[in-house]
């Protein structure tokens, strides 16, 4: 029952930061000088007449707080409304756009806890310079190089000096670029839990109950080190709604990043709210999946 | 008969310092030796290498010859060492509750043990994990299965260890003070469980400790370690009796300090109470939405006289920390009253300097009281500039303070890692003493520390109040301490003022139940150190009781 509560607690806490997220983006779209009916007069030249004209269609000359209010009722019913741009519901590009970005995340995560994982578990069970120093490598690289570097070089590698890959739509050379830089993120931290998590007295009551190192690993050491692992999970994903904004405008994959951009460079509000709606409320569900899968695997946190 | 264990020229070092030197030992099947020792003695190094479980970068030198029962050991081949550990040998640690993994229920913990001695199906399984529960002693084996380690207390996580360790009946089990970091009373009853298991499945025991008295209890011989090197050894009697190496004189003597009165005057109680508290309540916050507050303290009324030293007896848990941070304002009661030298400081947030002044408290931890970026001087320095007594002669009052704690100014520019524990301990008193206070708080200022030099602190601390008459609040476990050091004590028991009264009384004739169960636990003290009169009395006219009896009075007079 406590621990419902305080899962609650934590879900209601989330979502008051999510709404606040949302209401900051709203106001500040509308902060920005210049709004999205300028953005088309300048595109499709139209007359100051047709612009006010276009204005009272959209609600656009309403005062602030009212437009707020109307979306927020109808954003209740589903209803996130139509792009001015382009016309079709912002649900239906929504959709469309989703899977790609998660699709990236997903591959991207993986790959990259799966690296750090790895190297880390491989350097705590078998000691080395080697190991330490590829570790060392992969942290260096990722405070070092930001993505989209990483990804221009990529591409120029894969694609223009070998000729290996399609540059565009290929998951693979942004999942490796995006999955390194998570890896380097955290293999550092997780390396260091695990040194320590071996030396900790229930891990020697473990040795001397004369278990195997495999039982030893994963029964004893493993669980000491998850809440950390878990942790560092939960803030490389929620960088990854961020991270995958540039790599999929340098692919051009067609996901939630490019459409973002591209909304906010035409003033598009309808999706800029959604879609900033969404990644909040992502947030906040990874925050409280982290949390409750925390309180699964430590019981003293009941 | 072929001894289970014999240890020959055991050298352990680690990163180039010499731990173990030269060390030899020898257990038979069913025999008890105690390794005793201060902490850094080697004595877990010693019981860590015969499991092949030394820290990495510890090495055993080449001339060792480790053998179990016959059988040549290679303490360094983890693969050679592990189908031996569990089997053949099991070991259990000093401190439950970190020694328990926290993410495994008890069931899980024991049925790891007993699966790995193989054959068993599920249900015998089961049936022996409960078995092995119930021989600890634990009452309701089957809810204690289902726990996790956090939900039991630290005598039950000590018995988990133990049934445990004794899950495929080894021919020897090390025990690695295994009562040091339990209370007193639950101490006592692990300590009579060590020994009727042991006498129940005839393993042999190296029981490996600090605590001279515990070690008398379970013993048949003991050997003395001192930095790494057996000093003495012997059968328990004869070293308890005949100590001939200086240092486990020394350490066998170290109590008898205890049995003389310390220094000091009377206390003139008639005055007004430099700390008076009537009520006093306190609640530790709840930690989450909706769950109660944690009450503390239940309505403690104590005080103290000008001079007089008021001890605080209690197990952990007690409040008597809590109750220690109360009286000098660094926490606030929930309810009650507390006047600090007429002052009501209840309701304060902060005490003014002046007050402040006037009483001050020492910590337990003297390794985590002292800034480690800071010199000894600059830490001495802090409490001169912070209650505005800062000027001129301030290294002169400096160094006299040290002196009184017998520190040189050569200790000066040291940091606290570069002192002993004692020392620092020193280092804390001399820093509390520098304002003059009129109230002194010790919040079990020696539990930290090795027996020697516990009674070197207390003996200090006793001859500083002797010479500057402040009050003082003693808090400790330690009956004996406590004892020699109060003129009055009071038994805390969860947030309760249990009893009150002089301190031979409270000691020698407790009224309550509770007090009574306290006194009881102490190990055998009258018979090794014997402090308690009654005790020496009883020995004086019997000497079929004990060995040691007709020793007393050349013992007494000890300095």
């Amino acid at each position: 029952m406590a621990r419902v509560l305080a899962v609650l607690t934590s879900l209601l806490r989330g979502l008051l930061q999510a709404a606040f997220i949302v209401v900051l983006t709203f106001f500040l779209c509308r902060v920005m000088p210049g709004d999205v009916v300028d953005v088309l007069g300048l595109e499709g030249g139209l007359t100051e007449d047709q612009q006010q004209e276009l204005r009272r269609n959209l609600g656009l000359d309403l005062p602030l707080p009212l437009q707020f209010a109307n979306w927020v009722s109808q954003a209740a019913t589903g209803d996130f409304g139509r792009s001015i741009r382009f016309d079709r519901p912002v649900g239906e590009m929504l959709a469309t756009a989703l899977p790609v970005t998660a699709h990236l995340a997903a591959l991207s995560f993986c790959f990259g806890v799966g690296l750090a994982l790895l190297l880390a578990v491989a350097a705590t069970a078998r000691p080395s310079r080697w190991l330490d120093g590829a570790i060392d490598a992969v942290n260096t690289w990722s405070i070092a190089v930001p993505t989209f570097c990483a990804g221009v070089a990529a591409i120029l590698v894969f694609s223009i000096w070998l000729g290996w890959l399609p540059v565009i739509g290929g998951l693979l050379v942004p999942v490796l670029v995006i999955g390194t830089d998570n890896a380097g993120q955290i293999v550092k931290s997780l390396r260091e839990e695990l040194r320590e998590a071996v030396m900790l007295p229930h891990v020697r009551t473990a040795r001397a109950k004369g278990l195997s190192p495999w039982r030893i690993a994963f029964a004893h050491v493993l669980p000491a080190a998850m809440p950390i692992m878990l942790a560092l999970s939960g803030l490389v994903l929620g960088g990854l709604v961020a991270g995958s904004l540039t790599m999929e405008v340098l692919f051009a994959l067609p996901g939630l990043g490019s459409l973002t951009l591209n909304a906010i460079h035409g003033r598009d509000y309808p999706i800029i709210l959604a879609a900033v709606t969404l990644i909040a409320v992502a947030l906040v569900a990874i925050n409280t999946i982290v949390d409750v899968l925390h309180r699964l695997i430590d019981p003293r946190l009941a | 008969m072929r001894p289970i264990l014999d240890i020959a020229d055991l050298d352990i070092t680690i990163a180039g310092r010499s731990v173990v030197r030269d060390l030899s030992l020898t257990i038979a099947p069913g025999e008890t030796v105690a390794l005793i020792g201060e902490s850094g003695s080697g004595k877990s190094m010693t019981a860590a290498a015969i499991m092949g479980l030394l820290p990495p970068g510890a090495r055993i030198g080449d001339r060792a010859r480790l053998r179990f029962d016959g059988e040549l050991l290679a303490p360094q081949d983890e693969a050679a060492m592990r189908p031996l550990r569990g089997r053949a040998m099991s070991m259990v640690f000093q401190d439950p509750m970190s020694c328990l993994n926290p993410f495994m229920t008890v069931a899980g913990q024991v049925d790891e043990a007993l699966r790995r001695l193989g054959g068993e199906a599920a249900a015998p399984r089961r049936a022996r994990l409960i078995e092995l529960l119930s021989m600890v002693e634990l009452a309701d084996p089957e809810m204690i299965a289902r726990r996790y380690p956090h939900e039991l207390s630290g005598g039950q996580q000590q018995r988990v260890m133990l049934a445990m360790a004794l899950a495929a009946r080894p021919r020897l089990l090390i025990a690695d003070e295994p009562t040091s970091a339990l209370d007193a009373t639950v101490q006592a009853e692990i300590l009579a469980l060590l020994k009727s298991l042991q006498r129940a499945h005839g393993n042999a025991l190296l029981f490996i400790t600090h605590d001279l008295a515990a070690a008398a209890e379970l013993a048949h011989r003991i050997v003395v370690m001192q930095a790494g090197r057996v000093v003495e050894r012997g059968p328990t009697a004869t070293i308890l009796r005949d100590p001939s190496e200086d240092y486990t004189r020394r350490l066998v003597s170290t109590r008898r300090l205890l049995a003389s009165p310390p220094p000091g005057s009377p206390p003139k109680p008639d005055t007004e109470p430099v700390l008076a508290s009537v009520g006093l309540v306190h609640d530790y916050p709840a930690k989450r939405l909706f769950s109660r507050p944690f009450r503390s303290l239940h309505g403690v009324s104590l005080s103290i006289a000008p001079g007089e030293t008021l001890g605080v007896l209690g197990e952990s848990g007690s409040g008597k920390s809590t109750m220690a941070r109360l009286a000098i304002g660094l926490a606030r009661p929930t309810g009650g009253s507390v006047r600090l030298f007429g002052t009501e400081i209840a309701g304060l947030s902060r005490l003014d300097r002046s007050l402040r002044r006037r009483c001050q408290i020492i910590f337990q931890n003297p390794y985590g009281a002292l800034n480690p970026r800071l010199t000894i001087e600059a830490a001495m320095r802090e409490p001169l500039e912070l209650l505005g007594l800062s000027g001129a002669g301030d290294r002169a009052r400096i160094t006299g303070a040290l002196e009184d704690v017998r520190i040189g100014p050569e200790h000066l520019s040291r940091y606290p890692h570069q002192l002993s524990g004692g020392q620092r301990q020193r280092v804390c008193i001399a820093r509390a003493l520098l304002s003059e206070p009129e109230l002194l708080i010790c919040d079990e200022v020696v539990s930290a520390l090795d027996a020697t030099v516990q009674m070197q602190v207390v003996a200090m601390l006793k001859a500083l109040q002797a010479k500057r008459g402040f009050a003082m609040m003693f808090v400790g476990h330690d009956i004996e301490i406590v004892r020699w050091v109060s003129d009055r004590i009071a038994v805390m028991h969860r947030g309760l003022i249990v009893e009150e009264g002089p301190a031979t009384a409270i000691v020698e004739a407790p009224g309550e139940p509770y007090t009574r169960k306290l006194m009881a636990s102490m190990p055998q003290r009258d018979l090794v150190v014997g402090v308690s009169p009654v005790g020496r009395d009883r020995l004086k006219h019997d000497p079929a009781v004990s060995p040691f009896a007709n020793r007393w009075d050349s013992l007494s007079s000890l300095p």
